[in-house]
């Protein structure tokens, strides 16, 4: 029988998605994870990605150092975590918030960094303090930038959220992990598939989200011409 | 110039003791005769205490007058058993389950009965010239274990103890453990164990070590030879229906090495190596930090083999 049939009789099967090894349960094991962890990241990185663009300096640094967290392999990190902390939740929780904080940082930084001079100006002339101007009008410039850094950050810790199973922990990896340990492999091309699932269900509600979130000025100015309602001048 | 003559020599000092090397090889692996007492080279396996049961044999064999060489840390068996096929080696310390299921492909023959399945290991072995001696008390093998105050508040000495609780405990091992026989469903089968519910750990890791220290399992997967159990505050409950197989150790010769003084000396080692043995060898070495050779050198001398 061929693997495609197999996965879709595992997936038919009402056994699989019940219980405390049932889908329902393990995502929201997976998910909860991931979300508690992009939250914490965001919460560190947003305010040190956005201080450093929009002050425009030590944008160096920033780069390296979260060029240097992208380099930290995540297994590395929560294998470390796991003998400082032990058995649980909290291990996971250190490698999956490091792994989401480097794009945050970059692309947060970048966003800002790159908002027009002219329109900063402009913006002071206005009569703009600096921190209305950085939230009314560099924030939302920087929208499309920012939110790219968050579902970046997020699809890669849906995706290494596996790896809490390494360290008992639940989650979908627990397929993959129980899959190869029990050699079915129906089970863990399940899991892989769920994982893949997840990762792209994220991808696609942030993208959604980012929609919304982006000012109509900018939505319109990056519209093909013949759609413009109206056209900014940015330069 | 003179750098491109010392690279020559050093090519040519290379060959040389590569050559000497293969040289040595072939004779010092050979075929020593009983009458005078040869060469010997003993192996061991990839993990410690294959290093410590390799170092008495060689020693105890070395106190009966022959020169050993040993390759300890050698690899897994897939490395270890061709060499010695091939005359290598000539004995390694094997375990007759393990050793039984690696010869006959994993048949599955091997049961909980030590002689019965070095009898059955000795039929896959001598086809290859080889041949396992007696088998030893000391046996590493899966072992449940719980801790000293679990044992206590359900007074536990045995696995059947555990059929009238199970439905209250947890059970922790590798994540194979639901689908192998010798674990949740012989636990099940043999001792009508039920547990409450199964954590995937790992076998015998941190991960078993730390879900013990926190309380999240009350039973886990280990092995009965471990030198940590006793500081870890574990027990190990007795198998007395002989669920797991019988992995007792039992050293596997070259039948060409296999005189009747080198048997009689190694069967003299079996008779006295009790598993509580190995867990203090294992201790010593993985937790003291001390040599294999020195823990072996200090067994034999309790034994009554004078250095």
């Amino acid at each position: 029988m061929s693997v495609i049939s197999l996965v879709a009789q595992w997936f038919a099967d009402p056994a699989h998605w019940s219980g405390p090894d049932g889908i329902p349960q393990r995502l929201v094991e997976h998910v909860e994870i991931s979300a508690v962890s992009v939250a914490i990241g965001a919460v560190i990185a947003l305010p040190i990605g956005i201080a450093l663009g929009h002050y425009g300096r030590f944008g160096n640094v920033a780069i390296n150092i979260s060029n240097v967290g992208r380099a930290l392999p995540s297994f590395g990190v929560l294998v470390i975590a796991f003998q400082v902390l032990g058995l649980g939740n909290l291990p996971i929780l250190v490698a999956l918030v490091a792994l989401a904080i480097p794009p945050m940082v970059t692309n947060s930084y970048v966003g800002l960094s790159e908002v027009d001079p002219d329109v900063k100006e402009a913006a002071r002339g206005m009569g703009y303090r600096e921190l209305a101007q950085l939230l009314r009008v560099e924030l939302p410039l920087a929208v499309p930038l920012v939110m790219a850094g968050i579902r970046t950050s997020a699809v890669q810790v849906v995706a290494t959220a596996t790896l809490a199973a390494l360290i008992a922990g639940g989650g979908f990896g627990r397929y993959i992990i129980d899959g190869f340990a029990q050699q079915d492999y129906t089970k863990l091309a399940a899991g892989a598939l769920l994982v893949a699932a997840l990762a792209m269900a994220t991808e696609l509600s942030l993208s959604a989200l980012e929609r919304v979130l982006v000012p109509r000025g900018i939505r319109l100015q990056r519209a093909p011409v013949a759609r413009r309602v109206t056209t900014f001048k940015t330069a | 110039m003179n750098s491109k003559l010392g690279f020559g020599r050093f090519l040519a000092a290379t060959a040389a003791l590569v050559f000497v090397a293969a040289a040595c090889g072939s004779t010092g692996g050979g075929n020593p005769s009983p009458a005078s007492k040869g060469t010997l080279t003993v192996a061991g396996f990839n993990f410690p205490e294959s290093s410590i049961l390799a170092e008495i044999y060689g020693q105890a064999l070395a106190h009966d007058g022959y020169t050993i060489n040993y390759k300890l840390l050698l690899g897994t068996r897939e490395v270890v058993a061709p060499a010695l096929e091939s005359g290598q080696l000539d004995l390694y310390p094997g375990y007759a389950a393990t050793d039984l299921e690696f010869y006959n492909k994993g048949a599955g023959e091997a049961n909980g009965d030590a002689t019965a399945t070095t009898a059955k290991l000795n039929s896959h072995l001598s086809p290859l010239g080889l041949v396992a001696l007696d088998p030893s008390a000391a046996v590493d093998q899966n072992a449940f274990a719980v801790t000293k105050a679990t044992q206590t508040k359900y007074n536990l000495t045995s696995l059947s103890d555990l059929a009238p609780i199970g439905g209250q405990l947890t059970l922790g091992a590798g994540p194979e453990c639901p689908t192998r026989p010798f674990c949740q469903p012989g636990l099940k089968s043999t001792y009508g164990i039920t547990f409450k519910a199964f954590k995937a750990l790992d076998t015998d890791g941190p991960l078993t070590r730390a879900a013990f220290k926190n309380g999240s399992i009350d039973v886990g997967l280990v092995f009965s030879s471990d030198g940590d159990l006793n500081s870890l505050g574990l027990v190990v409950l007795k198998d007395d229906k002989h669920l797991e197989n019988a992995d007792n150790v039992v050293p596997i010769l070259r039948q060409a090495a296999a005189s009747d003084e080198v048997k009689k000396v190694l069967n003299a080692i079996d008779a006295k190596l009790t598993t509580a043995d190995l867990i203090t060898l294992n201790s010593q070495v993985s937790i003291q930090h001390q040599d294999a050779d020195a823990v072996a050198t200090a067994w034999l001398q309790q034994h009554n083999y004078a250095s």
